[in-house]
């Protein structure tokens, strides 16, 4: 097992990011390696939970606005409750399948997602729910256990189902191409780490 | 449906049938790495069972569906994908045609609806596409596209059958995926098809005025349910 987690590595990632406005080669370097493979299925899954920490608490600003209906004439308040219950449950499942596997589940962070108003709340939803699924997609061939597989895939399903949604509902296509594009931890990483202030 | 045999129908269940675990040498023991992982795994299934059934009345399966027949090989598997792309491309392509952008205005949509159901056609194709290619470059034979009964009769049928069909298809990509695990390149872009049939079943249930994401984690569907559910679809080769 390596000395350092992944996800110690994408919070020297942010950190560095913080102080210096770059990350070092090292850190980069090792989250190249994690991207290759992680060490374990406790990797993987908190890798899933550190961006479902994040979803979970980007919904919890939904109340504060006020958005109207979707082009289908849904409220789109209501939808986007549903969507925030979800990630809730994703982050107690992920947290009890990490404990289960004999790991430490990581902790929510501190978060500024720099959403001003409805808009910008939408436009910040769509983002972070394609990047959980780009996200899950890029780290599934790396579970090991088939059952951990099988429940990533329904989490992945139903992110891909709130992505397609927020992006009706921003006026992109809900499904802009006919494959998903993976990515890698570090791909993730440049996408969440301005919305990530303080580690855990 | 006439007494005919049905040929793909027998071929999903042929497939099925001869991987019966007692025949076959994969098993969900060899599969599990070590006991640790074993343990997780019932804490994942646990999960899966919390979700219960689906708004369109889709049981969640109890067991892993690696408790299920399996299949032999990645080949098996992909085939037993395209199957349902094959199924799928089928009908966008002949349901588009003769129901027309007229036909979904008809329901009320805007004409973009009718567009983005061209999208998914397209999408549709394209995985058919992907996967016959996958098959050949694996030395497999790919399964060609057989002849279907839908069983709508208008444009409401159409869209209705439209999110029963990609339901389908995102809970058995799901239920697949753990037969990819020894190929991981494979299993990546089973799952980057994956995301976008769920893409295309949020949007066939806005259509439907249905929850778009009805459960938090999604049922998965075993091979045999899938057969269940769309076997009866294939009329013919």
């Amino acid at each position: 097992m390596l000395a350092r987690t992944l996800h110690a590595d994408l919070l020297s990632a942010i950190a560095e990011h913080r102080a210096s406005g770059a990350v070092s080669p090292g850190t980069r370097a090792r989250l190249a390696a994690a991207q290759q493979a992680f060490t374990n299925d406790v990797d993987v899954v908190n890798y899933a939970l550190t961006l479902e920490h994040l979803e979970s608490a980007f919904y919890k600003l939904a109340s504060q606005y006020t958005f109207g209906n979707d082009p289908f004439g849904n409220s789109i308040d209501e939808w986007l409750g549903v969507i925030g219950s979800h990630e809730d449950a994703h982050v107690e499942a992920l947290t009890g399948v990490v404990t289960q596997l004999g790991g430490e589940p990581v902790a929510a962070a501190e978060y500024d997602f720099k959403v001003t108003d409805a808009a910008s709340f939408l436009t910040t939803a769509a983002a972070v729910e394609n990047l959980g699924v780009a996200a899950y997609d890029g780290a599934g061939a790396s579970i090991q256990s088939p059952d951990i597989l099988l429940a990533a895939g329904g989490i992945v399903a139903v992110e891909a189902r709130h992505a397609a949604y927020l992006n009706v509902v921003t006026g992109a296509s809900p499904f802009p191409a006919a494959v998903e594009t993976p990515k890698t931890p570090q791909e993730v990483l440049e996408v969440a780490k301005p919305f990530i202030v303080s580690g855990m | 449906m006439t007494s005919h045999q049905l040929p793909h129908a027998a071929r999903l269940q042929h497939l099925i049938d001869r991987h019966v675990f007692r025949h076959n040498a994969l098993s969900r023991r060899a599969l599990l790495r070590n006991g640790a992982v074993a343990g997780g795994g019932l804490v994942a299934i646990s999960i899966l069972g919390a979700s219960g059934v689906g708004a369109q009345g889709m049981a969640t399966p109890e067991a892993s569906p690696m408790d299920e027949p399996a299949f032999m090989n990645d080949v098996d598997v992909l085939n037993y994908a395209l199957t349902l792309e094959h199924l799928e491309t089928a009908f966008y392509r002949d349901g588009l045609a003769k129901i027309g952008a007229a036909g979904i205005t008809g329901l009320g949509f805007q004409e973009g609806v009718f567009d983005r159901l061209g999208e998914i056609a397209a999408h549709e194709a394209a995985h058919v596409e992907t996967l016959t290619s996958v098959i050949t470059q694996l030395g497999g034979t790919p399964v060609a596209e057989a002849t279907y009964d839908f069983g709508y009769t208008d444009a409401a049928g159409f869209v209705m059958t439209s999110m029963v069909l990609e339901n389908i298809g995102v809970s058995a990509y799901n239920g697949a995926a753990p037969y990819l695990q020894q190929s991981p390149d494979l299993l990546t872009a089973a799952l980057t098809i994956h995301g976008v049939e769920a893409r295309h079943a949020s949007y066939a249930a806005l259509l439907n005025g249905e929850n778009p994401f009805p459960d938090a984690v999604n049922p998965y569907l075993t091979p045999a349910q899938v057969l269940e559910q769309a076997g009866p679809l294939i009329v013919g080769s």
